[in-house]
């Protein structure tokens, strides 16, 4: 579809979203909260018929971010929805995995990663780190220090020696 | 003083064991350096072959803990010994040919299977998927082109008057004839399957199975598969050429003659290994059973018509 | 008899990935294809390390990757020779003090082997002419 008749569906949703904000002519970011990222994916990909390419995570200083970026290839702009997820402790968003089945890998990456927990994902198993790696660690989070990592594992151990 | 003198020379000095071998390894050079020259590049020197067999020789065996240990090494060295007692027979038998005995073809299409046999014995005792995957696939290639190979041979025994004897067929000139084409177009590529060459090298499907059939073999064992790999690339032509181009003495061309239909062949396998992909299990299968299998009853028909009524063309 | 001057003559490669980007992995696909004709070296890639003289290990060791890699080490046939290709193997490159880095390869295998031999060829990634010149250089100083 071409850009003007993009832009003007995009508004057919803008009552769930905080902001749109368009910093070049083929990127146009949807700016939501968390609880908002499904209806808004669903519409992208089913009614805008926009082609999934990737999710993005992101640790910001006081949320959550999870991205997921949509492609219209006629024009080749990309619309991504910028979810927030204002929870820091326990981060959990609803998983687009039941509509979009080519997303399931990288939610479960992100969830690997960030510890975000998808909700209703089929299949939330270990993906990318290692299978020894101790549970609870999420590597790529600001707060998560190698050497903490570390020393989660040399107690893991400790306990297996003691049992 | 004579015969026992005589036999132990023959199976293990010429033309057995070190003049095969050493035939062998010239031909394994051959048929890479040609490849080289088709893919329009160098290729390896020309004692590379006997380097990789030094080499082998030099490393530690390494046996599955699982294997089926007796028959895991035994299988070598009854592929290599099925190949040299061919080879030793068929050498024997050229250069006298007073030496052969009624059914002697019968016992080399026996010989010829050993290595094949030897080949599934050992991958189904590795203990290893791969190979056990390399042994199915095996199986069923052997049991294809077996039928189309014993086909070719019943072909030159009817053309050539029904004696079960290499000498009657080798003193003859070659046989021109639409069977005898056919004949040998069959049995030149039941034989690119049983040396296990591009397109029909299933068993050891590199990229595919890791190494198919050798998977678990490791240093002097796999020098020993090596070994009867090379014996083959000259038994296995040879056998050919007596068959079906005239032997080593007749023909008009002798000796010389002989060894020339020898490298022709040798080329025609190199040939059709450098140009074709390779194919898979049933394509395979539906091939040897389905058109060589007809193109073969067909041949069968053919001589046993000219025979009948005396026609040399058929 | 010295075997090593046979293993001169005739290394067959095997080649290992514990977590390379695959850059290195396709330079070493590259030079086993045709075009540089590593076979006038006598070098051939075989389909499992049981066949092998000499590893072409990639990546910088990750945890995921790094039982495996000794448990194919195991499996190869002593003598044998190991070539680091690339940064990261040579000592971690980009990744030292990644969350996922188990160790560089080289101190892992000598932990495993004392008498592991080892060669180093760097780059990022190499090209295959430095990836053969390493190989001989290698080979010939055995």
């Amino acid at each position: 579809m071409k850009q003007e008749e993009l832009k003007a569906r995009l508004e057919e949703i803008k009552d769930k979203l905080i902001a749109i904000e368009q910093p070049r002519d083929n990127r146009i970011y949807l700016l939501c909260e968390a609880e908002d990222a499904y209806a808004v994916d669903k519409f992208l990909f089913e009614e805008m018929n926009l082609r999934f390419v990737i999710t993005t995570g992101i640790d910001s200083d006081d949320c959550f971010e999870v991205l997921y970026h949509f492609a219209n290839d006629e024009t080749g702009t990309f619309v991504t929805t910028r979810a927030f997820i204002r929870d820091h402790e326990n981060p959990s968003i609803e998983s687009i995995t039941p509509f979009i089945a080519g997303a399931e890998w990288i939610e479960r990456e992100t969830h690997d990663i960030l510890g975000i927990d998808f909700k209703n994902h089929p299949n939330l198993r270990r993906l990318i780190l290692s299978d020894d790696w101790p549970e609870g660690v999420y590597p790529l989070r600001k707060a998560c220090v190698l050497s903490k990592a570390k020393e989660l594992e040399k107690e893991l151990e400790n306990e297996k020696d003691t049992e | 003083m004579t015969e026992a003198f005589w036999i132990p020379f023959w199976i293990l000095v010429f033309p057995g064991f070190l003049f095969t071998l050493g035939l062998g390894l010239v031909a394994s050079y051959l048929v890479r350096k040609v490849s080289a020259l088709v893919q329009y590049r160098v290729g390896p020197p020309v004692m590379q072959p006997f380097y990789d067999i030094m080499k082998l020789l030099g490393k530690e065996i390494l046996i599955p803990q699982d294997a089926q240990q007796f028959v895991f090494k035994a299988a070598p060295l009854i592929g290599m010994a099925g190949v040299l007692l061919l080879s030793t027979m068929l050498g024997v038998n050229a250069l006298w040919p007073e030496r052969t005995f009624v059914g002697d073809i019968i016992v080399a299409i026996y010989l010829m299977v050993l290595p094949s046999l030897a080949l599934i014995l050992g991958a189904s005792a590795s203990a290893s998927p791969h190979a056990a995957v390399g042994a199915a696939r095996e199986m069923k290639l052997v049991m294809s082109y077996e039928l189309g190979l014993v086909l070719a041979f019943v072909v030159v025994i009817i053309r050539t008057g029904g004696t079960l004897s290499l000498a009657a067929i080798g003193g003859q000139a070659p046989v021109i004839g639409i069977s005898n084409f056919i004949a040998f177009a069959v049995s030149l590529l039941c034989i690119q399957a049983k040396l296990g060459y591009v397109p029909f090298d299933i068993a050891e499907a590199e990229t595919e199975l890791g190494a198919g059939v050798l998977m678990e073999y490791s240093g002097p064992l796999l020098a020993v598969w090596e070994v009867m790999h090379a014996m083959m690339l000259v038994a296995l032509p040879m056998f050919l050429v007596m068959v079906f181009l005239g032997g080593f003495g007749a023909g008009g061309l002798g000796l010389l003659g002989g060894v020339l239909k020898y490298v022709l062949v040798l080329v025609l396998i190199i040939l059709i290994k450098n140009t074709n992909p390779r194919v898979r299990i049933d394509q395979a299968m539906k091939f040897f059973w389905v058109y060589c299998g007809i193109a073969m009853v067909v041949a069968v028909v053919l001589a046993t018509i000219g025979n009948i009524y005396g026609i040399a063309r058929l | 008899m010295n075997w090593i001057r046979w293993l001169k003559k005739s290394p067959w490669v095997f080649h290992v990935n514990t977590g390379a980007c695959n850059n290195c992995d396709i330079e070493i696909v590259d030079c086993l294809a045709p075009k540089h004709d590593i076979e006038r070296f006598g070098i051939k890639l075989v389909g499992t390390p049981r066949h092998a003289d000499a590893l072409l290990v990639t990546g910088v060791g990750t945890r995921q990757a790094v039982p495996r890699l000794l448990e194919i080490y195991r499996q190869v046939p002593k003598p044998c020779v190991v070539f680091l290709i690339g940064a990261c193997a040579t000592g971690t490159g980009i990744f030292a003090g990644g969350y996922h880095v188990a160790g560089p390869v080289d101190e892992i295998l000598k932990k495993e082997d004392p008498n592991a031999i080892i060669a180093y060829v760097p780059g990022c990634p190499p090209k295959p002419e430095a990836m053969i010149s390493g190989i001989i250089k290698t080979l010939s100083t055995l």
